[in-house]
């Protein structure tokens, strides 16, 4: 039994006011502690996925389990981290870190230790009561992290988070990630249309098919960390995604 | 830069009551039509120091402030219901619509049948004419709200009352000043037009004694009197709230 594990999960989009069968039964099984990417070509329904993973959408079929558990609704035991990081902009970087644990009534300075700890990690000690207009894209993705960690989930779901960032910003959150990811033994799913990224974070990676998507590919990638993308040694494996990406078969 | 429009508007100023003196001088018209600046003055003086001036801003402050605190919750609350469950909104949403094109001054029949000749009648007058245009703002502001906080709310575990309080009433903040705006200055138009028609207290009320005297300089100086009330609370309280929430809001 993994951690989470979605069965036979279908799911159709509405296109010209036609069904369109965007998710065509997808298996997929992460187990406790794993930190999995899927890539898929555009439109395969993989951010969608994620979406029915985190209950904030219903599939037409197939169901999610957590623990073995079927999950319903969506709920603070796996926390999303959106693509453009949906922060809070009435609040200061240290209130959106604690909105969470503001709304499950944990006390002010229990919140503020937890936090606290949380923005020491992602280096944002010194921005705690800056608003999120003034930071930088790459600065709002870490107050995102820190205020998915503070819940402490038992799975991160992250969205294409470093799609928005300039490649310095997001090759030092590559690194970050992997740290953070052993440091807290998260079980991590990471989507993502960005093969090198893939490489570099995935213990394993799941390759989509184009819609209707079907988990095409499972690839573990076996190599030490941290790892950086400019890595020689990652290319055999992103070769292996491209290979897997390319050969989709029928449209 | 600054100095230099307040310089212009005191020049500005200073010169409509020269010219407005200097058409008094000429006797075209006679004082009771037309009465001079200084005569406004004194009415106003003597508005201040006998105290009714300040009585009748009291008055009609206190009566602005109840209604348009009504207007102000009730407005939210049906904003926020209308956004967020669509069956209010094609219900509810037209009448809303409809109801807003009513003038206040309009609802002062009513309000007489059903109040009586009383402050509550002012007040009902008042809430009803700004209720609507905080509902529809309120309501803009909802619907407009990036719907990743939505979801990122729900997903950390916000529900109901939570989700309006820590979420929807924030984001749409910056609508819904535009509608407490709005909101404020029909409440003001309604609470002078009721107090005109149907008080014995308030500025429109002491706008009508100066009428039913023959008072024209009376009436002059209790409309100057509602003007600048009008400039005080716009540019006083929702001028500075508006910039506050917006520069906080990253809007400018």
């Amino acid at each position: 039994m993994g951690k989470i594990e979605a069965k036979n999960i279908i799911k159709y989009f509405q296109h010209d006011g036609k069904p369109l069968k965007a998710i065509g039964g997808v298996n997929l099984t992460v187990d406790d502690g794993e930190f999995v990417c899927i890539v898929g070509p555009s439109g395969c329904g993989k951010s969608t996925f994620l979406r029915i993973l985190a209950g904030l959408e219903k599939p037409d079929d197939g169901e999610v389990l957590l623990d073995g558990k079927k999950l319903v609704n969506t709920g603070p035991d796996r926390i999303m981290v959106f693509q453009e990081g949906a922060l809070f902009p009435w609040l200061t970087v240290e209130d959106n870190v604690e909105y969470g644990l503001k709304v499950a009534g944990i006390p002010e300075n229990e919140r503020h230790d937890i936090s606290k700890r949380y923005l020491d990690m992602m280096q944002l000690s010194q921005f705690a009561n800056s608003y999120t207009y003034q930071l930088s894209t790459g600065m709002k993705q870490r107050v995102a992290i820190a205020r998915a960690l503070v819940m402490d989930p038992d799975v991160l779901l992250m969205d294409e988070p470093f799609a928005a960032l300039d490649s310095q910003t997001r090759d030092l959150l590559l690194v970050e990630m992997q740290m953070i990811w052993q440091k807290t033994k998260k079980t991590i799913i990471f989507v993502t249309h960005n093969v090198p990224e893939a490489a570099v974070l995935g213990s394993r990676v799941a390759v989509f098919s184009h819609r209707p998507s079907v988990v095409k590919k499972s690839l573990d990638i076996d190599y030490k960390r941290p790892r950086v993308a400019e890595d020689e040694n990652l290319g055999k494996f992103e070769k292996q995604i491209l290979a897997a990406l390319r050969h989709q078969g029928p449209k | 830069m600054k100095a230099n429009l307040l310089g212009k508007k005191i020049a500005f100023y200073v010169l409509i009551i020269i010219v407005w003196q200097g058409i008094d001088s000429a006797e075209i018209w006679p004082d009771n039509i037309f009465p001079s600046p200084i005569e406004v003055g004194e009415d106003l003086l003597y508005g201040i120091s006998d105290g009714s001036l300040f009585y009748g801003i009291g008055t009609s402050m206190w009566r602005l402030v109840i209604g348009l605190s009504i207007a102000i919750g009730g407005g939210m609350l049906l904003g926020i219901f209308m956004a967020r469950v669509e069956t209010v909104n094609q219900t509810i949403g037209s009448l809303v619509l409809g109801l807003q094109s009513i003038p206040s001054v309009a609802w002062v029949p009513l309000a007489i049948l059903w109040f009586g000749l009383s402050d509550s009648g002012i007040i009902f007058v008042t809430a009803i004419g700004a209720i609507f245009a905080v509902t529809i703002n309120t309501y803009t502001g909802v619907k407009n709200i990036d719907p990743s906080f939505i979801e990122a709310a729900r997903n950390m575990g916000a529900k109901g009352g939570q989700l309006i309080t820590t979420i929807l009433i924030p984001a749409a903040f910056p609508y819904m000043i535009s509608g407490f705006k709005q909101g404020w200055a029909f409440a003001w138009r309604g609470v002078i037009g009721a107090e005109l028609l149907f008080s014995f207290l308030g500025l429109g009320f002491l706008l009508n004694v100066g009428r039913q005297l023959n008072d024209v300089s009376q009436v002059i100086a209790m409309m100057l009197v509602i003007m600048g009330i009008g400039i005080l609370i716009d540019g006083f309280v929702f001028k500075k709230l508006e910039d506050k929430v917006m520069t906080k809001w990253g809007l400018r």
